[in-house]
């Protein structure tokens, strides 16, 4: 939204602050600059004024300097030409002997002019004035990081790590941070750990965070340091201030990554911070609470078990707390609380808000896999209350929990009857029609209903909708010939001659020859793949490492899955598609390692895998790596199998659709020329989730590498043939 | 770490924006009023939105958005808590966190906001620190610009009086939060002025019963916080017998307290016949004979702002009045002290037993007029 009249009203400020009636009446020339914040603050460019207000810089009133420094400090690099005129005024502020002078002065980035106030601004008595001009090195440093950093510069704040003032501490960690970003941040040894742990009692919730984060890069270097350190940082860890306990936490984790035992204690020391953050008053602090306790989750599923009904959703919370809450609650589902928690998601099924109670209804399905007759129960009940929303979901949720659990089916067939009616969105109405030509013929009335969409197929707007519907109207006809042959001609008909849509045409077409090659061959293409019921082992989502997400707590990583979760509502039948596979490629270097150079022999079993997997450590090298797709491989299982298996690749395991996480089990062997003449072999086991986990062994990092480009590049071949 | 901040109300508009690096475009957020349209409640909208070259995150507080750029990855918890505690600022200072509250602040907003972070870094946070680097707006900073222009001149004539009913000789001595504020005293002679001009506190074996202990002028070289503001609207039209009359009063920073016992009156010109006007609350008169329209309002809520709006009757034939008229405007605020004024605290000595000790506040208007 652009200011308009900005340019007037700048014009109008130039005329004022150069007007010299204004300029001897301190009153108005002091208002005049108040303006000039006050359409700063609005948004105007007023980096115009600068000359102007360079001159209003010379004044007694420190209230009038302090806010020209506001200014200067925002257009300084800007107008490098013009800072010049400043620099007197500057540097004379900076001698003044009231601390507070230089203290507002800031130290706007003025290049050259600025170094020698600066380095005097280190050395000052006063600490408030210590404390701005640490850190202004650190604008000075952003305004032109090529420039070398004078070393007594970086020396001089080294040694200010020392200082009596915990915040000139604090800022002397955060320049040198910035200053020495090309050379991984500020050097931690042990002295200066240990002085630092020594000192933070003295800082306030903010420098301790930050001492924290920069003591991450820490390595101990011996058993007995480690555990002074850990014994340190207890209390914090119980901090009442949830970024302090969090940014324990975090270096809790990095610190013991060895000593899983460690690791755990702490995180159920946190537990009680951690729920004492879920019900806070802010709802952004409950909201990201609950993000965190969902990853500890991941490695401790037990952890919150007792404390479930801590995370039963007030009335009005936001939604996108009730939506975590409901994730956390599926995690933490038992025989014992399974009743309960099912009578509270029953009640957010009718949430006012049409998402939160989608959520709830797919919250019920997760359960559902493992108690499917109570769910199975309450969705049917659902779908009594004919509201178009819900009954969209409760059929989506269904669709999913079959493929999974086969032996739902009698029920949901029975369910099915007459929710034709209520249905309206086009994700509803494609789940329908998926279990309609998939369970055909135990649902009586399925002829019928189809029949009404195949009348109302002139008037569909929705392409998923016509697609499943071609599909269903097969399917059905394979199993009821009698009832469906007519409607199935009328369709196909339309589909070859009327409709305009090219994907539809072209699926007709197909369908129409594939009935051309006889009855045998279509039954054998429409009958593809079935849920197999032997993957189910793999539902039940065993307790990662801590390591798997130790590095993503505390940072923004386990807030931001959420949008990748929620906006992941339209979906298509499960064969068609498998859950987010959220997959890019993040600066992968291709080397020229050829899938010919991949192998999938000798054959490896899926036992031998599984051993493999869990010994890992020792021999096997391991790399994790975040590639992804912005659009997920919206392709069936069968189809990935085929393409790695084109390159060599061998696919093991994969997890149902629709399960989270999705992940997939693969292996292959390499061979690799690496000079001249020695030949390679190793082994890499891969693990494809949100990110891909590989171990090779033996350890060869350009086979490794090349292989992880092969893999990303058919991660992505795969996902445009969807679209 | 915190890039910029921008402050969104509910109906999407940006109406503040400070950038502690370089200047970031507003269009940054698009991204957040995009949520904001997708989201059916106001607090549905999700704290953290990233986009392409930037993550968006915010807090809900007041039905202000409080909405914090950030460049790189930072740990959550602490630019949340940061945030909230920017809003417990605003609060300590305005006494209320409104929109209106912080555009008439907006330059004290501007200061704290940066003394509440340095290129991006926390730096002072503590309501005791800043308060020392940053006096709150009642304490004769606040600029009045209200939509009626601005104020000519203003000044704050205050006193102490006291009513002391204690037996003996105590010796007492008062002491002020603020006691800089008093440039202009006038002491009672019990008071001992050496101790005053040392120390700033008053010193002093009080007389029995009722009297005026200090009088103080705090003169408009710094301009002087007005409670309430006026919107009027009172035309004349040329060859016309009619005119019209809109007034509009409403509360400014009084620091949550209620205003009272207000009337307004209003000399309007020769010319006018009567006035048939219609108030919001209270009652109205007009004396046709010396012109004096009074209207005694009562307490202001701000919820429901007092107005009177109608018509004028003008002497047929007459010309249009040349002269505006100026409204009068008298009020009451219990428990301030528009000054800013505090009595920290009360101290006896030579005397054993324990006094009884209270104060009061109150906010009276002298002569308040408003030109239109």
């Amino acid at each position: 939204m652009p200011y308009l009249g900005g340019d007037d009203a700048v014009r109008e400020l130039r005329r004022a602050l150069s007007n010299p009636n204004v300029q001897s009446d301190p009153l108005r020339y002091r208002n005049t600059i108040l303006k000039v914040i006050r359409s700063m603050s609005q948004g105007v460019d007023v980096s115009g004024l600068f000359s102007e207000m360079v001159k209003a810089c010379a004044t007694v009133d420190i209230v009038q300097k302090k806010l020209v420094y506001v200014f200067l400090c925002s257009y300084a690099a800007l107008n490098p030409e013009l800072s010049l005129l400043v620099i007197n005024t500057l540097r004379k502020d900076c001698q003044d002997p009231n601390p507070m002078v230089p203290h507002h002065t800031r130290y706007p980035p003025l290049v050259e002019y600025v170094e020698q106030p600066l380095t005097a601004g280190l050395r000052d008595r006063a600490a408030c004035v210590r404390r701005v001009a640490i850190l202004g090195w650190a604008k000075l440093y952003n305004l032109q990081p090529t420039s070398e950093i004078d070393a007594s510069v970086v020396n001089e704040l080294y040694s200010l790590l020392r200082d009596p003032d915990p915040v000139v501490i604090v800022n002397c960690l955060r320049a040198l941070e910035e200053i020495l970003k090309e050379e991984g941040g500020v050097a931690i040894n042990k002295p200066i750990t240990h002085h630092l742990l020594n000192r933070l009692k003295e800082c306030d919730v903010w420098g301790q965070c930050d001492i924290l984060r920069v003591l991450q890069r820490y390595k101990p270097q011996s058993d007995d340091e480690l555990f002074d350190i850990l014994s340190l940082l207890d209390a914090s860890l119980v901090s009442p201030h949830p970024p302090v306990m969090a940014a324990t936490l975090s270096l809790f984790l990095h610190l013991c990554p060895d000593l899983p035992a460690v690791s755990q204690a702490a995180l159920e020391r946190v537990r009680g911070p951690l729920l004492a953050a879920c019900g806070s008053a802010s709802r952004e602090m409950r909201f990201t609470a609950l993000c965190h306790i969902q990853l500890l989750l991941r490695s401790l599923p037990g952890l919150m078990g007792a404390h479930y009904k801590r995370f039963f959703c007030g009335y009005a919370e936001p939604a996108y707390i009730k939506q975590r809450k409901m994730q956390v609650l599926v995690e933490l589902v038992n025989d014992e609380n399974v009743v309960m928690l099912l009578d509270e998601l029953k009640g957010y099924c009718t949430d006012v808000n049409a998402d939160t109670a989608q959520a709830a209804i797919s919250a019920i399905g997760r359960i559902g896999r493992s108690y499917s007759d109570r769910c199975l129960e309450i969705l049917t009940g659902l779908l009594g209350l004919k509201q178009d929303h819900i009954t969209s979901a409760v059929v989506q949720t269904m669709r999913d929990l079959v493929w999974v659990c086969p032996q739902c089916s009698d029920t949901v067939c029975v369910a099915l009857e007459g929710c034709e009616e209520t249905l309206q969105d086009s994700q509803g109405r494609q789940a329908l029609l998926w279990l309609l030509g998939v369970y055909g013929e135990r649902v009586s009335s399925a002829p019928y209903t189809l029949e009404v969409f195949i009348d109302g197929v002139r008037s569909e707007a929705s392409l998923g909708v016509k697609m499943e519907l071609l599909t269903t109207a097969m399917r059905l006809f394979l199993c009821r010939p009698a009832e469906t042959q007519d409607m199935l001609g009328r369709l196909l008909h339309y589909c070859i001659e009327e409709e305009t849509d090219m994907c539809v045409r072209d699926q007709a077409l197909l369908y129409y020859r594939l009935l051309h090659c006889g009855i045998e061959e279509t039954r054998k293409v429409l009958h593809g793949p079935r849920s197999d019921p032997s993957l189910g082992v793999l539902i039940g989502r065993p307790a990662e490492p801590i390591s798997q997400w130790a590095s993503s707590f505390n940072t923004l990583e386990p807030l931001r899955q959420v949008a990748v979760e929620t906006e992941s509502v339209s979906r298509g039948s499960p064969e068609h598609v498998t859950t987010d596979l959220s997959v890019t490629l993040s600066g992968c270097r291709v080397h020229d390692v050829r899938s010919g150079d991949l192998s999938p022999s000798p054959a490896l079993s899926p036992e031998e895998f599984e051993r493999l997997w869990l010994q890992r450590q020792e021999d096997f090298v391991r790399l994790e790596e975040r590639v992804r797709c912005p659009a997920v491989p919206h392709c069936s299982p069968q189809s990935l199998q085929a393409a790695m298996q084109l390159l060599n690749i061998q696919t093991l395991a994969f997890t149902p659709p629709h399960a989270l996480p999705w992940r997939v089990y693969l292996y292959t062997h390499t061979q690799h020329t690496h000079s001249e003449d020695t030949l390679c072999r190793t082994l890499i086991l891969g693990e494809l989730l949100l990110k891909v986990t590989l171990q090779q062994q033996p350890r060869d990092d350009e086979a490794l590498r090349g292989f992880l480009s092969i893999l990303t590049s058919v991660l992505h071949t795969l996902t445009p043939e969807s679209e | 770490m915190i890039h910029s901040l921008f402050l969104v109300n509910a109906s999407g508009d940006i109406f503040l924006e400070k950038h502690w690096k370089s200047v970031v475009s507003r269009s940054v957020c698009d991204y957040f009023f995009e949520a904001q349209e997708r989201a059916t409640e106001p607090e549905n909208v999700p704290p953290v939105i990233p986009t392409p070259h930037h993550y968006l995150i915010s807090v809900l507080r007041h039905r202000i958005y409080f909405v914090a750029v950030i460049q790189s990855e930072v740990p959550p918890l602490f630019v949340i808590e940061f945030l909230h505690r920017v809003v417990d600022t605003f609060q300590d200072y305005f006494g209320v966190c409104t929109e209106a509250a912080i555009k008439d602040n907006v330059v004290v907003v501007y200061e704290l906001l940066e003394e509440m972070l340095d290129n991006g870094f926390p730096l002072a946070t503590e309501s005791n620190i800043l308060k020392e680097l940053i006096k709150p707006p009642t304490i004769l900073r606040t600029m009045v610009n209200t939509i009626t222009g601005s104020t000519i001149t203003a000044e704050i004539q205050g006193v102490i009086d006291a009513c002391v009913k204690l037996t003996g000789m105590p010796d007492l001595t008062l002491s002020f939060m603020n006691p800089r504020l008093l440039d202009d005293v006038s002491f009672h002679p019990c008071v001992r002025f050496k101790r005053w001009e040392a120390e700033r506190i008053l010193s002093f074996i009080p007389p029995d019963g009722n009297f005026r202990l200090l009088s103080y002028h705090v003169s408009s070289q710094n301009l002087v916080a007005i409670p309430v503001y006026v919107k009027h609207n009172i035309t004349f039209r040329e060859g016309s017998s009619q005119g019209r009359f809109d007034l509009t009063l409403g509360p400014k920073q009084t620091m949550g307290k209620a205003v009272e016992s207000v009337l307004v009156s209003s000399q309007l010109p020769r010319g006018v016949l009567n006035a048939n006007l219609n108030p919001s609350q209270g009652t109205y008169t007009f004396d046709p004979v010396t012109k004096m329209l009074s209207w005694d309002v009562g307490k202001i809520n701000p919820q429901k702002l007092p107005s009177l709006k109608g018509t004028m009757s003008l002497q047929a034939g007459a010309s249009k009045p040349d002269e505006n008229p100026t409204i009068n405007i008298q009020l009451k605020i219990q428990q301030m002290a528009i000054s800013g004024l505090k009595v920290n605290r009360l101290d006896m000595y030579g005397e054993k037993y324990k006094p009884f000790k209270g104060i009061k506040y109150m906010t009276k208007a002298g002569k308040f007029q408003v030109r239109t």
